[in-house]
């Protein structure tokens, strides 16, 4: 057997499998699949944040030539459907509990895939129309007539969480549907008691939305003779997608068929199901033949889950010497017009204090209800908000009472020596060397060079500012996955794995790991995933799980594939099981010079007869696990900005970033997740947000000409590098790196902006901190500055 | 309902169109050619760009009744024998795509790029070109390394 080229190994940045169909067009995403004979759906959705519903008339719009039904939400109670069943928190045992401080139940409501009698947000969709055509069901829903009583709406989060606020549930005391502590409130309140220095620090993270630049489609089709789903639709994973359509249809799991295939983007936007999805399928039903639709993208900006908007309120305290002692404040999470999920919440409070020492914290959290698009965990899910505020704080901690801002993080940082390390909220860091890895961000990104580059901006009429910020992420998530590995006398191999690649390359790299451990040629692997046909469980792609545990999976069904290779081997070679050795694809009985190849195991674990029965059969293994520690990749952004006083115009001249991630599969594909990653964070740090008017809750940047999308020309080649210290709460070592590049850019970049501006006393600029922003801060700074020296 | 006929990757084709029928709408639905994507409806991600005439074009803005006696040059068409498109090849190459959704517009773009602004692109011309092609994946570092090698890459073939 030819030997596995090095190549494609462990470590290797190889070439993507998946590039060859996605350059020629022969990729499939959601909206190139269609049916025989299959009708279209569009939604008729509401151009009001809140509004009761009267009555629906389809009257006109069934006699639109080629419209074939018009579906409303009291079709969809009739037949039975239940509301999407939303997790307001994930499942693992790593993260914190958040419980209402009084003892009750968090208060949650039914969201149902058609408005049954009241809207919650705009665009929140109140009836489906089926034609033979996307034209004529656009022609119908246009002719739909729908009769509102309109109410008062709220869409800003500190608003929304007021006693007298106009309320989204009538049956809840408030919008406030969770009010939980976090850390010990005696110790925090002590500490505050005896600091030195107190540094506040009041901020709101803006609404984002994931953008993924595929938008959502879906296919749904129904086979009467069976009683059996099946839908077609991008998602982060099909097994999961699939659990709950047959929770809403109320049928059992094996009348659902779910089929992901390529998928154009995620970031936390595809992680839940979404009502079109259980639409198709139960107009599929209602129709006798598919039903297909496809999101356009102002009904993306509508209806995608959207990301971000937390309120926070925080203060920390100092010593003489800027030792940390203590932190406290408030979180408010806004989790839109339904209970849809509060993970950013708790994702972020419990890691308030980041990867600093701080000996007491305590916390305030609350999720509360608006009338704006729901929200669900996008990119680093509630992290970079906390992470952005804990660097905010350390930089005006370091103005106000005079410190060198390195040299404060520095004195508080957690050391090696220290891990693994339990924070005031509880979460317990396993391990690394943080300041190592910001001292390599800050010697990359030349800091100690700043002061000539600053003078020489300033030569040409330009204010510089660097900025630096570290970040640790809770890596965590749904704590099971599978993979079912089968070795085929022709020569491949087949891993069935429950995760979905959104842009990752799982193909590649999860072959990577086969290629190194089986010793097969890396091009006759096959990753087989988003088939609920053949995935019989998995928990999907976040959390930055899919290689974090893929990992942990292909190597236990690898390991088993030897293990009973070795028994098949060794009447092959006529020797005793316990004296066969494999090493890069090949069986060896030790001394004897004679090998068989892991395919000639595989043919005879067919052919051989006498073999004993758990041998008989595919040469395959299954590898199930439930991997209930968290990881926790870190790292640094050093980000080096230049303003141009009069205009406000920005731009990014350096920015470096140092992850941990443990051990490295693909460096070509985390080079490019940190890229991606770092885009994102700073497409909110300067450009995007989901903008709500306060009064009406009207969605007023509802396309890419009114959502500020990051372009080329907004940035300059990053300059990214990564360490490999192995996580020991991973059994590989490895920790995720999907995120990092978000996590602290936020924090970096309005650190860098706030330095550049620090000679007009700027102190500091809310996100989007756009040329319009700066520009105001500037000229507010000169005239308070003005006035005082009058 | 007018027939519209043209040549689309070196084929004669003809379909039967609604005037509000648009270019992208023939060639995915009528003509599944479904490497061309639509992102947006606004014209303002690119990733439905092809070639009309020889230029680069928003395949969401022009009507495909517009397009009678036309030559259409899709993604799908781009490497006719098989072989890749250096500008393709450049992409692989230089890992400058993630989900792919947005990399048909974003070669076809590139390849228009080249048309315009010659073999030799500096960083600063390649992202200023690229304002009317958006990537949420890549950060558009490995997509501008990209376009740069795969344009001096088109000279030599």
């Amino acid at each position: 057997m030819a030997q596995p080229a090095r190549s494609s190994r462990i470590g290797e940045p190889v070439r993507r499998k998946e590039d060859l169909r996605l350059i020629t067009g022969a990729g499939c995403f959601s909206d190139d699949v269609s049916l025989p004979g299959q009708a279209y759906a569009v939604m008729v959705r509401s151009p009001h944040a809140h509004a009761r519903l009267r009555s629906i008339d389809a009257g006109k719009a069934l006699t639109v030539p080629g419209v074939i039904a018009v579906l409303t939400g009291h079709d969809l109670l009739a037949d039975g459907l239940k509301p999407i069943p939303h997790r307001p928190f994930s499942p693992h045992p790593a993260d914190i509990p958040l419980a209402n401080t009084d003892g009750t139940p968090m208060f949650t409501a039914p969201h149902h895939a058609l408005v049954i009698d009241k809207v919650r947000h705009v665009g929140e969709a109140l009836a489906m129309v089926i034609a033979e055509t996307i034209a004529a069901a656009k022609d119908g829903a246009e002719a739909v007539e729908v009769d509102y009583e309109l109410l008062p709406a709220v869409a800003n989060t500190a608003a929304a969480a007021r006693p007298d606020a106009p309320r989204l549930f009538e049956n809840a005391r408030s919008n406030v549907c969770l009010d939980a502590e976090a850390g010990d409130g005696k110790a925090t309140a002590a500490a505050f008691a005896c600091a030195a220095h107190v540094v506040r620090f009041e901020t709101w993270i803006p609404r984002v939305t994931g953008v993924p630049m595929e938008p959502r489609a879906a296919v749904g089709a129904y086979d009467a003779s069976i009683g059996h789903y099946t839908l077609h639709a991008g998602t982060s994973g099909a097994w999961r997608t699939k659990m709950d359509l047959a929770i809403m249809l109320g049928v059992a799991e094996d009348a659902v068929r779910v089929v992901t295939r390529d998928v154009g983007g995620h970031f936390g936007t595809r992680g839940m199901l979404y009502a079109e999805f259980a639409l198709v399928v139960w107009a599929a039903r209602r129709a006798g033949r598919p039903v297909k639709w496809t999101c356009e993208r102002h009904e993306a900006f509508a209806t995608d889950y959207q990301g971000r908007d937390l309120v926070v309120e925080a203060e920390l305290a100092l010593d003489k010497d800027g030792r940390f002692l203590a932190m406290r404040g408030s979180n408010i999470s806004n989790a839109g017009g339904h209970t849809t999920n509060f993970s950013p919440l708790r994702k972020g409070v419990e890691i308030m204090s980041t990867i600093y020492r701080v000996p007491a914290a305590h916390f305030r959290a609350r999720g509360i209800v608006s009338n704006t698009a729901p929200t669900r965990p996008y990119r680093s899910s509630g992290r970079p908000e906390v992470i952005y505020v804990m660097e905010r704080l350390i930089d005006l901690a370091a103005r106000q009472c005079g410190f060198d801002r390195v040299e404060l993080r520095r004195r508080n940082l957690v050391t090696a020596a220290e891990m693994p390390y339990t924070n005031p909220f509880g979460m317990i860091y396993d391990s690394g060397d943080y300041p190592g890895v910001m001292e390599k961000a800050l010697t990359l990104g030349d800091w100690a060079g700043f002061p000539a580059r600053r003078a020489e901006a300033r030569a040409r009429g330009k204010c510089r500012g660097i900025g630096v910020a570290n970040y640790v992420d809770t890596a965590s998530g749904v704590p099971r996955e599978r993979a079912e590995m089968t070795v085929h006398p022709d020569g491949t191999v087949d891993v069935i794995i429950g995760t979905v690649s959104t842009g990752q390359g799982h193909e590649t790299s999860f072959a990577q790991l086969v290629t190194e451990w089986l010793g097969v040629p890396f091009d006759k692997v096959r990753i087989l995933t988003g088939d609920t046909e053949f995935v019989r469980f998995g928990g999907g792609t976040h959390s930055g799980r899919g290689m974090r545990l893929a990992s942990i999976v292909i190597w236990g069904a690898s390991r088993k594939i030897i293990e009973k290779g070795k028994r098949i081997a060794a009447l092959l070679l006529e020797c005793e099981p316990g004296t066969v050795e494999f090493r890069d694809g090949l069986f060896a009985r030790p001394g004897a010079g004679r090998t068989v190849s892991l395919f000639d195991v595989a043919r005879g674990a067919r052919d051989l007869l006498d073999l004993s029965q758990d041998l008989r059969g595919p040469l395959a293994a299954i590898a199930d696990e439930t991997v209930s520690v968290a990881q926790f990749p870190y790292g640094c952004q050093v980000a080096e900005v230049e303003i141009d006083p009069e205009l406000g115009t920005l731009e990014i001249v350096r920015y470096t970033a140092v992850d941990d991630v443990g051990r490295a599969v693909n460096p070509a594909i985390i080079h490019g997740q940190v890229h991606g990653g770092i885009a994102q964070g700073v497409g909110q740090a300067l450009l995007e947000q989901c903008y709500y008017d306060p009064d009406t809750g009207q969605l007023l940047s509802g396309s890419f000409m009114d959502y500020a999308m990051p372009r080329a020309d907004n940035f300059p080649f990053f300059n990214t590098e990564y360490v490999e210290i192995p996580s020991p709460t991973h059994p590989l070592g490895m920790r995720p790196a999907g995120e990092g590049g978000t996590a602290p850019a936020l924090g970096v970049m309005i650190n860098a902006i706030a330095d550049a501006l620090s000679e007009f006393g700027v102190r500091h600029v809310e996100m989007p901190a756009t040329p319009e922003r700066i520009w105001r801060a500037i000229r507010e700074a000169r005239g308070s500055a003005g006035e005082r020296r009058r | 309902m007018t027939r519209v006929s043209l040549t689309v990757n070196g084929q004669r084709v003809s379909a039967e169109v609604e005037g509000r029928t648009l270019l992208v709408q023939l060639l995915r639905e009528h003509l599944r050619l479904t490497g061309t994507h639509v992102g947006c409806d606004t014209s303002q991600c690119g990733c439905c760009t092809v070639h009309l005439n020889g230029k680069g074009v928003k395949s969401c803005t022009v009507l495909a009744a517009s397009c009678e006696g036309a030559t259409v040059t899709t993604i799908e068409g781009l490497a006719p024998e098989g072989k890749l498109h250096p500008m393709q090849e450049a992409f692989r190459e230089h890992h400058a795509l993630q989900c792919g959704f947005c990399t048909p517009g974003m070669i076809m773009s590139a390849v228009d790029m080249v048309r315009r602004k010659g073999n030799e692109l500096d960083e600063h011309t390649v992202r200023e070109q690229l304002e009317g092609n958006i990537c949420r994946c890549t950060g558009y570092h490995n997509i501008v390394k990209a376009i740069q090698a795969g344009a001096v890459a088109m000279k030599r073939t």
